[in-house]
């Protein structure tokens, strides 16, 4: 049985098959035989090749979260990777840039107004969280379409905060 | 002794002082913003008080809000822990006034030493060293601009009322003066209510070593060593260590007897930090005092065997300090890390939400000082950090190796931190070799990535995420999440149960 997820931004398949009480793992080219038992809800041990290994594993809406080894990644599934890109398409063919706040925050100030011709890297405006603050820059060259918030205003990540229309 | 303390703060350093005083045999008193209900420390402690909404102005800052629930509880001691209002003279005085015991300094010395400014004159008339800048307030950009030619760019714009970092910018062009005063100023005001800043002169690359002091209400004063604090991104702290590698036996008594003195001039009681930047030349030079219990506390205990906050508290009742200089010393190496809700591949955002799962690291000389738990939604409104690792071993070396191996063993899933990053600091080899300044993270670590692990660990971290997800699956009774039918673990695993053999 083969799965899929996205590692950054590359895909990534493995198969994982069942061999007596044993299970097979294929990715790429490599196959290794894994003996896996489940802990607890968040721990599975493997044992490969005689090495153990302690692996946690969470998720939430649309990312697996895996450690092992000293290592966290965080596995996004292929449906949850589709909506956005679809999103991002949608923006792509308006020709609009739209500037999010990069984590839920409070706005402190909107350093631009509507129609303002703004260069790319020039804040736009000024996000506080967890008492930084940091400064939301032009991702290009443009003009302000659209501002969605105001100084005081709490944001998340996902709503946008700003359009700007690319210089012609 | 007190029988009932409220803690007028939140997180980790609420749940450190509701630990000490249950020790001591003390009733606790949380209190806590609507965010935090949930809060670590709304469960640790014996009582617990709504004090209003999630901005820290209308909850954790408010004094009238903390004033009464201690009067309601019947708290006779307040603790403020770091930040918040812990070195805000007015709630101490408040607090003198209502007849309610401040756990810190009086609120003359508070005063004194938490107006940045005024410290430097005085300490500069007792004959501390100084960095070179402004002793006054000024009213105009163009006064900050003349100052600032006067001190030589680069300048540090700092806040009279700060601490932690907030508020400070340096500047190193007179057209970035008017930006960097403004964010300055607004950082300030939200984070300490008070926007004055000033201007001293920028020590490029120096060491930041701090000294901790205990002084009881009759004046006896007792330094516990230094802490060295250099590696730092924007002016906050990450790593903190004691002993400092760059002290010699003789600077480190010159540095400690004038730490001492600072806290006699100001007229100081309860705990204290004298900080220090240390130059190439190993001159010494009086920064400010931290007028509260510090973040990196723990590698003093770990290493002079002292319960700060027991003492703090003890003091504050008015017990006699029954500590005397000669008797103390430092035992071995001690290293702590902050544990921050940011991403550090991420330009070191804030990164709130979910903690999905969560293991403290454990073993011998490992301790772990956390506001968090499995579960728990980490809150936008205040300090990212999430939990102290600190660690103590016999020798620098032995507790890098600790802090490392604990540090693997530390996970935390559903939010990002900077725990990746705080490895790679401290196996860099001029961390290993001491070589720590405060401009470690710009010289080494600008624009750092997370390395990529071996090829084998991601096919297993893989293979897991596929093992839970078709085990979700399985016990959800839904299609997997990708839709496909065809994957199906119910036709492809057979039957097993969590903790059994897979059949």
């Amino acid at each position: 049985m083969e799965f899929e997820y996205i590692v950054k931004t590359e895909v990534r398949r493995i198969s994982l098959d069942k061999k007596g009480e044993r299970f097979v793992l294929r990715h790429g080219d490599r196959t290794l035989e894994a003996d896996i038992r489940v802990i607890s809800p968040h721990m599975l041990s493997l044992i490969v090749e005689g090495r153990s290994h302690l692996v946690y594993v969470a998720e939430d809406k649309d990312r697996i979260y895996v450690s092992l080894g000293g290592t966290t990644q965080a596995f996004k599934r292929p449906g949850a990777e589709e909506q956005r890109f679809e999103k991002g398409e949608e923006g792509a063919k308006e020709g609009i840039a739209v500037v999010t706040a990069p984590m839920p925050g409070k706005v402190v100030k909107v350093n631009v107004a509507e129609k303002e011709a703004v260069r790319k890297n020039q804040t736009l405006a000024i996000v506080e969280a967890m008492k930084m603050e940091n400064e939301i820059k032009s991702p290009l060259d443009g003009v302000v379409k659209k501002i969605h918030a105001s100084a005081g205003d709490l944001v998340d990540s996902e709503k946008p905060l700003i359009e700007i229309e690319p210089k012609a | 002794m007190f029988k009932k303390i409220l803690i007028a703060n939140r997180g980790e350093i609420a749940c450190r002082i509701i630990r000490a005083c249950r020790e001591m045999g003390i009733a606790s008193v949380a209190v806590f913003s609507e965010a935090d209900r949930a809060g670590l420390h709304v469960q640790m402690a014996d009582q617990a008080v709504g004090i209003g909404p999630p901005p820290a102005v209308e909850s954790y800052l408010d004094t009238d809000r903390i004033v009464a629930a201690a009067r309601a509880t019947g708290a006779e001691a307040i603790h403020p822990g770091y930040g918040f209002l812990a070195e805000n003279p007015e709630f101490s005085r408040r607090c003198e006034k209502e007849g309610i015991v401040f756990i810190g300094p009086n609120s003359r010395a508070l005063e004194l030493v938490g107006d940045k400014v005024r410290a430097r004159q005085t300490m500069e008339k007792a004959g501390i060293p100084i960095i070179p800048g402004m002793k006054r307030i000024a009213a105009e950009l163009s006064e900050y601009a003349a100052e600032a030619k006067k001190i030589g760019y680069p300048v540090m714009i700092k806040a009279s009322a700060g601490g932690g970092g907030k508020g400070m910018r340096v500047v190193y062009t007179e057209e970035d003066l008017r930006p960097g005063l403004e964010a300055g100023q607004r950082e300030a005001k939200s984070a300490f209510g008070d926007e004055s800043v000033y201007l001293e002169k920028y020590i490029e690359n120096p060491r930041h070593v701090e000294f901790q002091v205990l002084a009881d209400n009759d004046g006896r004063i007792v330094h516990l060593f230094e802490r060295e604090c250099s590696i730092q991104r924007r002016h906050q702290k990450i790593v903190e260590e004691t002993p400092s590698p760059a002290l010699t036996p003789e600077l480190r008594q010159r540095m400690g007897e004038a730490a001492k003195k600072v806290l006699e001039v100001a007229g100081y009681n309860n705990a204290g930090t004298v900080e220090f930047l240390l130059d190439k030349n190993r001159e010494f030079y009086f920064l400010e005092v931290n007028a509260r219990l510090q973040v990196e506390h723990p590698v003093t205990e770990l290493t002079t065997g002292v319960d700060l906050v027991q003492q703090q508290i003890r003091i504050a009742a008015g017990e006699k300090l029954a500590l005397n200089q000669e008797d103390l010393s430092q035992r071995g190496h001690a290293i702590e890390c902050r544990i921050y809700a940011e991403d550090p591949a991420g330009g070191f955002l804030p990164s709130s939400g979910k903690i999905l799962f969560l293991k403290e690291p454990k073993g011998p000389g490992v301790r772990h000082d956390g506001g968090i738990y499995s579960g728990w939604d980490v809150p936008i409104y205040y300090d990212p950090i999430l939990a102290k690792l600190i660690v103590w071993a016999e020798t620098r070396e032995a507790a890098c190796r600790r802090i490392l191996s604990a540090m693997d063993d530390y996970i935390i899933l559903g939010i990002k931190t900077n725990i990746s990053f705080l490895k790679d600091i401290i196996s860099h080899p001029s961390f290993l070799e001491g070589a720590t300044t405060t401009g470690f993270i710009k010289s080494h670590f600008e624009g750092w990535e997370d390395k990529e692990g071996p090829e084998e660990t991601l096919m297993l971290a893989l293979a897991a995420a596929a093992f839970f997800d078709s085990q979700r699956t399985r016990e959800a009774g839904v299609p997997p999440l990708r839709g496909k039918e065809a994957f199906s673990p119910w036709r492809a695993l057979g039957k097993w149960r969590i903790g059994e053999k897979s059949d």
